[in-house]
This record gives C-alpha cells, sequence and structure tokens, in this order.
C-alpha cells in the first residue's frame, strides 16, 4: 500500500503504444517461428498476420478497452490518494498537537468572528426581502428642502398619498400604512401590540398572502367599513394557541370588537421599526393589521404628514421613470397650488430603506474582521513555515522513496485543507454564538435581527474561506520546501534543519504585516471608543438619574378626533399626573410626547408676531412636545428664562407656550428678551391664536447625543391634546419600584388607560447609543484578539531567530560579551520588525480611517493622539514580546551550544 | 472468440495455467496453449488478447513491460495471488464438469 502511495512512474502509459507494441511483439515472434519452419520472410509475416486473426479491427478494440482501463484506474488511484492524504494528514497532525491544536484554534478564532459578522452583513444586507420580487418595492417619501438647502425625507399626508394613487401610472400597487398600537385583551390579559393601519393593496404590494384566512378586501377600507383585522404569525401562536378556527372569531382592540379575518405567514412582520425612520414610531415587529380608512376630508388633508408609503412598480417601468413620473405629479401639484415651496416625491428602493441605516457600519464591520481573519492566517501559515523546517527531513525521505514534487505537494495541500476545514467547523459553532452575543448588542436597531441565522450562503461564504486558506496555506508550505536540497537532507543527518534566509524573510514579513494590520484595527477602535466617550460626556439636556418612563396611551375608539375626545384625553393625563406627583417616593412627575433621545419628533410650523411672514414652508419650524404635569422638574430640564408651566396654563382661555434656548438664538435678534414675545403656532388644531411664550428651557437632544441642537416648542396638554404620552417620573429610590404606584393611580383615574415601553430613562440612553457601541465593542474585540494574534506570531519569530542563532550567541558569551547584551541584540531585532510594522500600520490607517468618519462625533479620522497612543502601545507590547526569547538566549550556556558541533 | 469453440471460460482457464509457472508474454502463452492442446483448440491468436486484457482488469493478471529473451521489450503477464486462488477453483470446477460429462457419454 505504500509503494502506492509513492508511486511516481504512470503505470498506465499510452494505450495505443501500449497495444500497438504488444500486438507487433507478437506478430514478429510469430513471423520468425514460421520463417524458422522454412518459409521465406514475406510468407512467414503473411501466415502470422492470417493466424492472428483480423489484426486491424482487434487492435483498435484493445486499445479502445484500454483507454477505459486506464482512466478508471487513474480515478481509482486518484480516489486512493486522497484517502491516503486525508489519514496521513490526521496521523502526522496527532502527531504535532500543539502544532494542530494552536492552528486549528487560531482559525477557528478567525474563521467564526467573520462568519459572525458574515451572518448577521448576509441577514441584514445580503439575503433578498421575504417579499416577491423586492427589487421593484419602493417606499414612497416627500422631500423638503429647507431654507439651508438640506433636504429630508417625510412622511405623506393622505391628500399626498391619495394624489399618487390617482395620478401615477408607473405602480401596480401602491399603499399607505401608519403605526396605530391597539390595547388587545379587555381584562386582566390586557396587551398593548404594535400595530399599523394599512391600505389593503399592502399585501399586494409586498407579494405576501395570509397563511389562513383572506387579505383585506377593498370595502374593508371605506369608511364604515367592517372592522376586521389581520394578525401576525406569533401573535396568532402566543395568544390564540395556533387555532385555525381564529379566523372569523371576535377580537377586542382597544376596547373595540374587531373580526380576524386572516393570519400572516412566520417571518411576516412588515413595517419593523429599525427599517424606517424612528419618528414615525413603528414597533420592533408589526403584528396586527387594520384598513386604512380615508374619508372626504383626508383626501383634502395636505398638512398632516402620518402616512408611510410603499409601491411596487409595473414591471416594464425602470425605477428612474417611476421617480420622474412621481416628480412631475408633484410639480403639477405645486404649480397650482404653491409654487414657491421646495417639495418632491422621492422613491428609495426597500431594500435601502431596510439597511441603509446600518450599511455602513456592517460593511467597516466586515472589513475588520476581514483583517482579522487574514492576521489569524498569517499566524498559521507562520506557524506551517515553522513546520515544514521541521518536516524538510520527513518530506526527503518521502521524496527518496518516490514521491514526486506534485505528489508531495498535493500531500501538504491536503493536510492543509485538513487543518482549515477542522478550524472551520469549530468557528461555524463559534460564530453561531457569537452572532447571538453580536445581535444582544443591538437590541431593536438591526433591521432583520430577529431572523438572522446561518444559511446556505453563509456556509457557502465558510466553505470558500476554508478552501482558499487550505489551498494557500499548501501551496505557500510546498513553495517552502526546498526541493533541491531533500536529497542532501538526508545526508546531514538533520540535526540542523533551520529555516533558510528566505524563508525567515517570509516569516518576517507576515508577522510584519500582522502587527501593522493590528495596528490599524486598534487605531480604529481607539478612535470609535474616543468618539463614545465624548458622546456620553455630552449633555442631553436632562438628568437620566432615577427616571422612570412609561408609555401611556388612552384608546381612540374610530377616527382621531381631536377635537371630540381632546377635552377628555387632557382631564385624564393631567389628572393622573398630578395624582402621581402627590404620590409617596415620587419626587416629581410628568408627561410628554416625545420623550428625548426616543427619537419620536413632531414638527409644526409657526409665526412670530411683529415679523413679516415667510413664505410657506420658509418660515419658523420647530418640534413641538405636548407636556403635562410637572414635566420639566422631573426630567430636570433647566428653565433658564421666564416659569415652566403651572395650573394656570390649564385654563380655558390660556394660550401659553415655551420654546428651548435654540429656538430663540435662532429666531430671535441677540439680546432679546423672548420671554412675554408671542407666536401664532400652525400645528395646533386650534390654529390662529396667538400664543405667549411663558418660559425658556435649555436645548433638549431629541433624536441622538450628536444631534444639533434643534428649534423646540412646548405645550401644555389642556391646549393641545394628545392621546398618547410617554411618563416621565423621578423617584427618590430605584426608578423601577414605581411602576405598580403608577399603574394604580393610572387605572384609579381611568381604567382604559393602557401602558407600554417601561423603561428607566439610562435604558432609553443606553438605548439611544446602541450602534455606536455595537461598532465600537466589536472593533475593540477584533483589534484585541489582532494585536494578541500578532504578537504570538512576534513571538514565534524572535523565538526561532534566537533558536537559530543559539550558536553565534554562545559565541559572543564566550568572548566575554554580557547576557544584558545578548537581551539588547534580541530586543533590537524585534523590535526592528514592530517598527516596521507600525509604520505600515500609521499609513494603513491613515488612508483608512476616513471611512469611519461618519461614525465619529467630534474626533478627527486622523486624531493625533489615537494615533500616537495606539502605535506606543503597539510598540510596546511587539517589544515586550521579545523578552522571553531574548531572556532565554541570555542564559545560553556557551560550553553546551560550543561543544554540541 | 469467433471461428473458436473454445468457450471463454476455458480460455481463461487455460491462459492462467499457462503463467502459473512464473511470467509470460503474450506470445509465449500462445504457444503454449497451440503446443500443450496440441493444436487440437484451434484459438485464434487474435482472441488471446482481449481476454488477457480482461483478466488483467479483473486483478487476476498483472502486467509489465520487461526484456524479452529475444531482447525485445514485451509485455508479461504474471499470476496474482486472486489469479491463482481463481486458477485453483476454476480447475477444480472444470473437473467436476468434465468428469461428470466423460461420465455421462461413457454410460451411453
Amino acid at each position: 500500500m505504500t509503494k502506492k502511495t509513492f508511486r511516481i512512474t504512470d503505470s498506465h502509459p499510452d494505450p495505443k503504444r501500449d497495444v500497438d507494441d504488444e500486438v507487433a511483439f507478437h506478430l514478429e515472434m510469430r513471423t520468425r517461428e514460421f520463417i524458422e519452419q522454412g518459409m521465406s520472410a514475406e510468407e512467414a509475416r503473411r501466415k502470422a498476420a492470417a493466424s492472428f486473426g483480423d489484426v486491424q479491427s482487434i487492435r483498435s478494440d484493445l486499445r479502445a478497452d484500454r483507454a477505459h482501463r486506464n482512466d478508471e484506474l487513474r480515478r481509482r488511484d486518484w480516489w486512493h490518494g486522497v484517502q491516503m492524504d486525508v489519514q496521513y494528514a490526521f496521523r502526522s497532525l496527532r502527531k504535532n498537537p500543539v502544532f494542530a491544536l494552536a492552528s486549528i484554534a487560531t482559525l477557528a478564532l478567525g474563521i467564526g468572528a467573520t462568519l459572525a459578522v458574515f451572518t448577521v452583513v448576509n441577514g441584514v444586507l445580503v439575503r433578498p426581502l421575504p417579499y416577491k420580487d423586492p427589487s421593484s418595492i419602493a417606499m414612497v417619501w416627500i422631500a423638503e428642502t429647507n431654507k439651508e438647502g438640506v433636504t429630508s425625507n417625510l412622511p405623506l399626508t393622505s391628500g399626498f398619498f391619495n394624489d399618487l394613487q390617482r395620478d401615477s401610472r408607473s405602480f401596480e400597487h401602491l399603499a399607505a400604512f401608519r403605526a396605530w398600537s391597539y390595547l388587545l385583551g379587555g381584562g386582566a390579559d390586557d396587551e398593548t401590540i404594535s400595530g399599523a393601519r394599512v391600505s389593503p393593496a399592502l399585501f399586494d404590494v409586498l407579494g405576501v398572502r395570509p397563511l389562513l384566512g383572506q387579505p383585506f378586501t377593498r370595502e374593508a377600507a371605506v369608511p364604515g367599513g367592517p372592522r376586521v383585522v389581520i394578525i401576525s404569525y406569533p401573535l396568532w401562536q402566543r395568544r390564540f394557541g395556533g387555532k385555525a378556527s381564529i379566523v372569523g372569531q371576535q377580537v377586542s382592540l382597544s376596547r373595540e370588537s374587531f373580526t380576524v379575518v386572516g393570519v400572516m405567514p412566520p417571518g411576516f412582520a412588515f413595517p419593523r421599526g429599525a427599517e424606517l425612520p424612528a419618528p414615525f414610531g413603528f414597533g420592533l415587529r408589526t403584528d396586527i393589521w387594520t384598513p386604512l380608512v380615508f374619508d372626504s376630508t383626508d383626501l383634502q388633508n395636505y398638512g398632516t404628514m402620518n402616512l408611510s408609503a410603499v409601491g411596487r412598480r409595473v414591471a416594464a417601468v425602470a425605477p428612474d421613470a417611476a421617480q420622474s413620473e412621481v416628480s412631475s405629479i408633484m410639480r403639477r401639484f405645486l404649480a397650482q397650488v404653491a409654487p414657491q415651496m421646495k417639495l418632491d416625491y422621492r422613491l428609495v428602493p426597500l431594500s435601502d430603506q431596510a439597511s441603509g441605516k446600518v450599511r455602513r457600519s456592517l460593511l467597516i464591520l466586515l472589513g475588520s474582521v476581514l483583517f482579522l481573519l487574514v492576521i489569524a492566517c498569517a499566524n498559521v501559515a507562520s506557524l506551517l513555515v515553522a513546520r515544514a523546517t521541521s518536516r524538510q527531513r520527513e518530506l526527503a525521505v518521502r521524496a527518496a522513496l518516490g514521491a514526486g514534487r506534485g505528489r508531495i505537494a498535493r500531500q501538504l495541500v491536503t493536510e492543509n485543507l485538513v487543518l482549515a476545514s477542522a478550524g472551520a467547523v469549530l468557528g461555524v459553532a463559534i460564530s453561531y454564538w457569537a452572532t447571538k452575543v453580536m445581535l444582544s448588542l443591538v437590541p431593536g436597531s438591526m433591521p432583520r435581527a430577529d431572523d438572522i441565522g446561518l444559511d446556505w450562503r453563509v456556509l457557502s461564504f465558510a466553505a470558500a474561506v476554508t478552501l482558499v486558506a487550505g489551498v494557500i496555506f499548501g501551496v505557500a508550505a510546498a513553495y517552502t520546501v526546498r526541493w533541491t536540497r531533500l536529497s542532501a537532507e538526508l545526508h546531514s543527518g538533520g540535526t540542523r534543519t533551520t529555516g533558510g534566509h528566505g524563508r525567515r524573510l517570509g516569516r518576517q514579513l507576515l508577522v510584519t504585516a500582522e502587527v501593522a494590520l493590528s495596528l490599524m484595527l486598534l487605531i480604529g477602535a481607539a478612535l470609535l471608543t474616543r468618539s463614545f466617550v465624548r458622546l456620553q460626556q455630552v449633555q442631553p439636556g436632562f438628568d437620566p438619574s432615577n427616571l422612570l418612563t412609561v408609555g401611556v396611551s388612552m384608546p381612540i375608539a374610530g377616527r382621531f378626533d381631536p377635537v371630540r375626545d381632546g377635552p377628555k384625553w387632557s382631564a385624564s393625563f393631567n389628572q393622573a399626573t398630578a395624582r402621581i406627583n402627590q404620590a409617596s417616593g415620587v419626587v416629581a412627575a410628568g408627561a410628554i410626547s416625545s420623550l428625548p433621545l426616543s427619537g419620536i419628533l413632531e414638527g409644526g410650523g409657526l409665526r412670530i408676531t411683529g415679523r413679516a411672514p415667510d413664505p410657506p414652508g420658509q418660515g419658523p419650524h420647530a418640534q413641538y412636545n405636548v407636556v403635562s404635569g410637572n414635566y420639566f422638574r422631573a426630567a430636570r430640564v433647566p428653565v433658564i428664562a421666564g416659569r415652566a408651566f403651572d395650573l394656570s396654563d390649564d385654563a380655558p382661555d390660556a394660550a401659553s407656550i415655551m420654546v428651548n434656548r435654540e429656538f430663540v438664538r435662532k429666531y430671535f435678534p441677540a439680546g432679546t428678551e423672548a420671554v412675554g414675545q408671542t407666536v401664532t403656532p400652525t400645528f395646533t388644531f386650534t390654529s390662529g391664536r396667538l400664543h405667549t411664550i411663558v418660559g425658556v428651557v435649555e436645548n433638549v437632544k431629541q433624536v441622538s447625543l450628536d444631534d444639533d441642537p434643534t428649534p423646540q416648542v412646548y405645550v401644555p396638554q389642556s391646549q393641545l391634546s394628545y392621546p398618547g404620552l410617554t411618563f416621565v417620573v423621578r423617584t427618590a429610590g430605584d426608578p423601577l419600584t414605581a411602576v405598580p404606584l403608577l399603574k394604580r393611580e393610572l387605572r384609579a383615574v381611568d381604567p382604559t388607560f393602557s401602558t407600554h415601553d417601561v423603561r428607566t430613562m439610562q435604558d432609553v440612553l443606553d438605548h439611544s447609543l446602541e450602534r455606536q457601541r455595537f461598532s465600537m465593542t466589536l472593533i475593540g474585540v477584533f483589534a484585541t484578539t489582532a494585536l494578541v494574534l500578532a504578537i504570538v506570531g512576534l513571538y514565534g519569530v524572535i523565538a526561532l531567530i534566537v533558536g537559530q542563532r543559539k550558536r553565534e550567541i554562545g559565541v559572543r558569551l564566550a568572548l566575554g560579551a554580557r547576557p544584558a547584551d545578548v537581551v539588547r541584540m534580541v530586543l533590537t531585532e524585534g523590535s526592528r520588525l514592530s517598527l516596521a510594522g507600525v509604520a505600515l500600520g500609521v499609513i494603513g490607517a491613515l488612508a483608512l480611517t476616513r471611512v469611519l468618519g461618519s461614525m465619529l462625533y467630534d474626533v478627527s479620522t486622523t486624531d493625533t493622539v489615537t494615533f500616537v497612543s495606539a502605535a506606543l502601545i503597539v510598540l510596546i507590547v511587539s517589544t515586550a514580546a521579545g523578552f522571553g526569547p531574548a531572556r532565554r538566549a541570555s542564559r545560553v550556556d556557551p560550553t553546551v551550544t560550543l561543544r554540541s558541533d | 472468440m469467433a471461428g473458436s469453440d473454445l468457450y471463454t471460460g476455458t480460455l481463461e482457464l487455460l491462459i492462467l495455467k499457462a503463467v502459473s509457472w512464473g511470467p509470460r508474454h503474450g506470445y509465449a502463452i500462445g504457444r503454449w496453449i497451440r503446443e500443450t492442446t496440441s493444436e487440437v483448440l484451434v484459438v485464434q491468436e487474435g482472441a488471446l488478447y482481449p481476454a488477457l486484457h480482461r483478466l488483467e482488469r479483473k486483478g487476476l493478471l498483472s502486467e509489465e513491460w520487461r526484456q524479452s529473451e529475444t531482447g525485445r521489450q514485451a509485455k508479461y503477464y504474471e499470476l496474482t495471488p486472486t489469479g491463482r486462488t481463481h486458477l485453483r477453483a476454476e480447475r477444480k470446477r472444470w473437473e467436476q464438469y468434465s468428469g461428470a460429462v466423460a461420465q455421462a457419454l461413457a454410460t451411453v
């Protein structure tokens, strides 16, 4: 068997020659026999051929048969060789367990981390959306360009949506939808469920049909139509036991009875909050759909921007054509109504909408983790080079036994493929776990996160990485074998098999590259960390400690009608905040419509009294908040002028408003006393009333800590009624202990109050930093791992150099060099490599960190402090790596090394 | 096997027997068959080679090019251990068979 493995001469020569020679030999021998019997040469030849039979046809049959046999044998040999190679690879890895474990662990780490990131990238960016032909689905927004030339995407109004639906020919289906939470259940098991009111066409746009039951009919979306609801698969399983009888059943939604007409398939949760801009208030996933109903007044509404819209393009219409068509619809509208306004429709492909916010940071993460993978591979390659040195003799034996270069190279490639596969299998296991950890860092801000997992793409990626790594290692290992010296090797006795100069240089280059790559990662991580620290130091404008936040809403029966229901909302909320204010353990309590840092905002225009009217859409604009109770005292938003709202603002004829510092800075000339000025908001339901500014408060971060301050105004709940506010309760102790008290008080005021999103303000703050923390943590972990790997690699190379120079060191010591000199010599050798690596790393980082630009807050991408400190850390750590080998070198006993020769 | 009254199994059996004393090339095998059967069993010589190649593929014979007695390269066939076992078994079967036929014919 052994002989077969090493067989190098081809045992399957050309079938034609084999057959021809054999037949020719026969005929010749036979002819000779006939000549001996006394025939003439000519006659003998004829006789020989005749007694053979049909020479031509026999020969060609034999040739064909032979060729077939050779192919078969070659295949069998090849498979046999592979089996042998694999067996041999396992044996040789077992023989050297330290090397095998170190390589497999390093590869598993690299591949595992890479796969984990790739799993997320695949799940979020690569995997097609779970809708029919997702590339023809686009979101529709209104793009508004403000005075500063900044364009932002705004939701549609029902009027705009209706125009599009009527005039546009580019869309096969067009659907509008808006977030709408429902209180599900009628008693103790009440639960607030994130839902959406949607056009019946939504299911056609997405091309998804209910698993059970039917989609909404057009009739369900007309005023006075049937109250019907479609629920999600998880909700059906959780609340209704997954029984098919659910279709047709009545359920109570916000105290009204609805008929369930359908259950969506598992995985359908459109719209998901993480995929749409935060201000639209969609939940993490949507579990309830009800028809969105427009009445005649809605169709004339061009003021309330509260609708998201999504459309499926007609197959024949290109994205650009659709965009120019909708733009022309908007131009026609503006020409008739408001020529000076800068509005447009903007189509955003659904896939971009879903992943747009995280695409960049995910790609940066993928890039970083590939650095880590390269470093891991470089380390393994470096180990392999070292191993090739010590295997020279073994390979020489095999060459002597007849193994050719190709055969040995194949063996080395197989061996490394086995190694890489072991690493990959372990890596897949690691990635499974690592993906979970990664996603747990960003609960709720990673689009499509709930169904991210291993799929065929991830596994093919793993297989590709394995194949590439294995083949490259194998080829590299084969390349480092000194073929010409294989025969000399046997004579040398093998005791002095040390790496040649070229090979040592190869390892040095690998290690230099590793140091450079890890420094680049470290600089990236340090920049993100620095930015994160800066961000955390930003004053949010309120005090997040000991603050409980609870979303509280009242059910809306039927149409949203603040004129009809407003007084009841105001009374209930004001009464609730007042009662909670007086509860024991509560320092102060209030409520606000748009909780700071929750990302929720609502904006509206204002006119400042005494100023020339601005053209529509170009005048002062502010985020507005509805507040109730002692909101400013509870959140500790400092009042810097005037006063906060008090009971006098609840009087029926009161018209007061508070503004923030930025509002004053932006809209009043410097030095103006803002308190006492009057403004006319256009966003209230009683537009046209003059409101007096009673106080000015500090700027509050509304969306994220890196926001620039924006003008904000506050209006009391009694003057602008809202059915849903977030309660903000400052407590003496742990804020969460106040939850039962708050719920009790709410029930006492109005049993129809429902609560959702119970969080401390600190959680809200942390959540707002989730993405930054995600990138920082992961790149930090990659950088640290990379640095450790690089240091291990460096240590290996220095140890090798010391090993090779033992004799020289012995001589030096014998000639009177002090151990300290030897230590210095070795350290210098090592620091040459780390210096080169650091220099390359700094250059690389200067070229690459600009990709981080948009992710950094108040830190330059070439921040000197970061660069210098990261470089110093790498330099110090990598120099330290040389200490072990250096000390060992200094303890070399000259008498032993010299005598051993 | 056209024109031969040898059935396949017999030819193969004779080939195996021919190489049972050591490696031989095709010509020598054919000659041995001719001579030992006193040319009673007429083998068209060309039919020998397909049979040889078949036996080689079955693993009963192994082949090797080496120098022949005349100094020319010739392909030698050698009995493999499997081949030898096969030969023994076939020979036994043949003896039973021919004995039975002989016995049957003798009684007529």
